[in-house]
């Protein structure tokens, strides 16, 4: 029987929700062809997630629980996940679309000689294979691809697939591997990491994004639109521009190359409507839309549009919304 | 020290979602449609190569494509913002191979040209954004990877690679060789290139590598298809709001906002 693998990413010592994303998009294709779902685990002081990965959709779980595996290094990762393919032998590997992954997926693909396809936002399956949706040119156009050979790689686009349960009465297997890593050294050495001060709740997290592009003039601009992601409990975003003139930290990139969100209200504010922005943020339940330009592309994919110079609508926005919230 | 550039040609990301033609026959964007560029994580992999080169004149840039007659031109623009040579991979047998085809051959011209020290990638290409063959270089030429890099400074014979993270950024210190997929930053916003440059870049010689010139005989597996490629629909009709200036469309706006039950 074929199988499926899933690579379990932890952040803030819990499963991702990414990752429980996969395992809900591996519980879809298995319920049609009744294979297993196994979970890759790997990290240190990590066995304890075993059960919420069963829960989350695996039927069992390949742990690797080592203080080797601490701090990531793609080589130490590289040699377990081997391991674990090399004995769960899967048709198919699934990775979350974060960063270590991003990185790992390519380079084990290498090794197993497999076929990787990346950011993926949709599964088929048919009887011979697993067809893939992935956008291509920048979201522009729709791919459908499959893999030839024995082992398909996909990385998955996080917000596109429902997760499973979590189902607490789900049982399953336990699988602890030992590979050994002691002649694994570190490829490189972290000397100093800065993490951004987070002004409002977490980006991807966040209920409502009030987002800015090229059509803001400086990083002050910027603030009127902090002042409204604060008044909604919401978070601040940007687009690819906006980072490159330095308006903002990169950790406000929302895009194909940037964070991916899918909030209940995403405000474009001075936003053109660049197909790579788009496809960061078209997940988004509601979007309202604030441009000079009426023929900005961003007015196609918004629900609500306001024809105008951002600076002539904020502050009365801002004070309007903040009256009625009080 | 040398580093290599790998660079691709691709159809111009910023044409709009309603303009854009694809050619539904061959899977693939219509290729003469706008000018073609270079991706823009590959100018951002240059410039960075070229910071290096300004603070270490004793360092060689080398820039490398793979495509057909077209992609001369990025090849002529990366030497005219400064790049020392280019190395152009021309062959029918190179058109439309995967990722993982890509890199083998990459490879082969890189262990061909000997003695690379460092070999950066732009992130992503921004036609396929497969994202894949800078890794793939690395497990290739049994390197170091590190992805999403946008700085590099050299001290002595160790690099200083300035990487973000998912909430901020990182210094990582590696050895030689290396590779590094570069992202974009405000530090590494592409140079223009001079007159002089261009004049110069005008003049130099572009060697090409065929299959044959890097001992490729075999035909190059192909492991990703391509079944189908559609255009996607958006459905959503937009509501625009009226008001006689700014501040009246803001009042409507929120009135809008609050009537959807969407301020909480």
């Amino acid at each position: 029987m074929p199988g499926i693998l899933v690579y379990a990413s932890i952040v803030c010592d819990a499963v991702s929700m990414p990752t429980r994303e996969i395992l809900g998009a591996a519980r879809g294709v298995a319920a049609k062809t009744g294979e297993p779902v196994s979970a890759a685990l790997l990290g240190s002081g990590i066995s304890s997630l075993t059960q919420d990965l069963i829960e989350a959709g695996a039927d069992s779980v390949h742990v690797c629980d080592n203080e080797k595996l601490w701090e990531f290094h793609a080589n130490a990762y590289l040699k377990v996940l081997a391991d674990i393919a090399a004995s769960v032998n899967p048709r198919m590997i699934i990775f979350p679309g974060e960063a270590a992954a991003i990185e790992l997926a390519p380079r084990l693909a290498h090794r197993l000689k497999g076929g990787l396809i990346t950011d993926c936002i949709g599964f088929e399956v048919r009887e011979d294979a697993v067809i893939f949706t992935k956008p291509v040119y920048g979201s522009k156009a729709l791919a459908r691809m499959r893999v030839d050979g024995p082992t398909a790689l996909v990385t998955v686009r996080p917000r596109t697939q429902e997760p499973f349960g979590p189902d607490q009465n789900r049982k399953g297997d336990v699988v602890t591997v030992e590979t050994a890593l002691g002649d694994i050294a570190p490829e490189t050495r972290t000397v100093e990491r800065v993490e951004e001060e987070v002004f409002e709740c977490i980006l991807e997290e966040a209920n409502v994004v009030v987002s800015g592009g090229r059509g803001m003039k400086d990083p002050e601009s910027f603030q009127q639109l902090r002042e409204l992601a604060t008044l909604l409990n919401g978070a601040m975003g940007a687009t690819r521009v906006a980072v490159d003139q330095g308006m903002v930290p990169p950790s406000c990139q929302i895009g194909l190359t940037g964070k991916i969100v899918a909030p209940e209200v995403y405000f474009a504010v001075g936003i053109s409507g660049a197909s790579q922005h788009i496809a960061g943020m078209s997940g988004s339940k509601y979007i309202v839309a604030i441009n000079s330009d009426p023929d900005a592309p961003i007015f196609s994919i918004s629900n609500v549009g306001v024809v105008e110079d951002y600076r002539n609508v904020m502050p009365t926005l801002i004070d309007e919304l903040r009256k009625a919230l009080a | 020290m040398h580093i290599v550039v790998c660079t691709k040609q691709i159809v111009d990301p910023e044409i709009p979602s309603g303009e854009f033609k694809v050619d539904f026959e061959a899977k693939r964007a219509v290729p003469d449609q706008g000018e073609p560029v270079l991706n823009p994580y590959d100018e951002n992999a240059i410039e960075v190569a070229l910071q290096l080169k300004d603070r270490d004149k004793d360092i060689k840039v080398t820039v490398l494509t793979m495509g057909g007659e077209s992609s001369q031109k990025v090849l002529r623009r990366a030497l005219a913002m400064g790049c020392d040579e280019a190395i152009w991979l021309k062959d029918p047998s190179f058109e439309a191979l995967d990722s993982a085809g890509t890199a083998a051959v990459i490879a082969k011209a890189i262990r061909q040209a000997g003695n690379v020290d460092i070999v950066l990638c732009g992130r992503q290409a921004g036609d396929w954004d497969m994202g894949q063959v800078g890794a793939l270089l690395a497990e290739e030429l049994q390197t170091a990877c590190i992805p999403m890099a946008y700085n590099i400074e050299k001290k002595e014979n160790a690099l200083f690679v300035k990487r973000e993270t998912e909430n901020g950024m990182a210094v990582l210190e590696a050895g030689l060789p290396l590779v590094a997929n570069i992202t974009n930053s405000s530090t590494n916003q592409p140079r223009y290139p001079s007159v002089k440059g261009v004049l110069m870049a005008g003049r130099k010689k572009i060697p090409t590598f065929s299959a044959g010139d890097l001992s490729i005989d075999a035909e190059i597996p192909k492991r990703v298809v391509v079944e189908e490629l559609t255009l996607p629909s958006y459905d959503r009709q937009v509501l625009f709001i009226d008001g006689e200036d700014g501040p009246e469309k803001a009042v409507n706006l929120a009135a809008h906002l609050i009537k959807m039950n969407l301020i909480k």
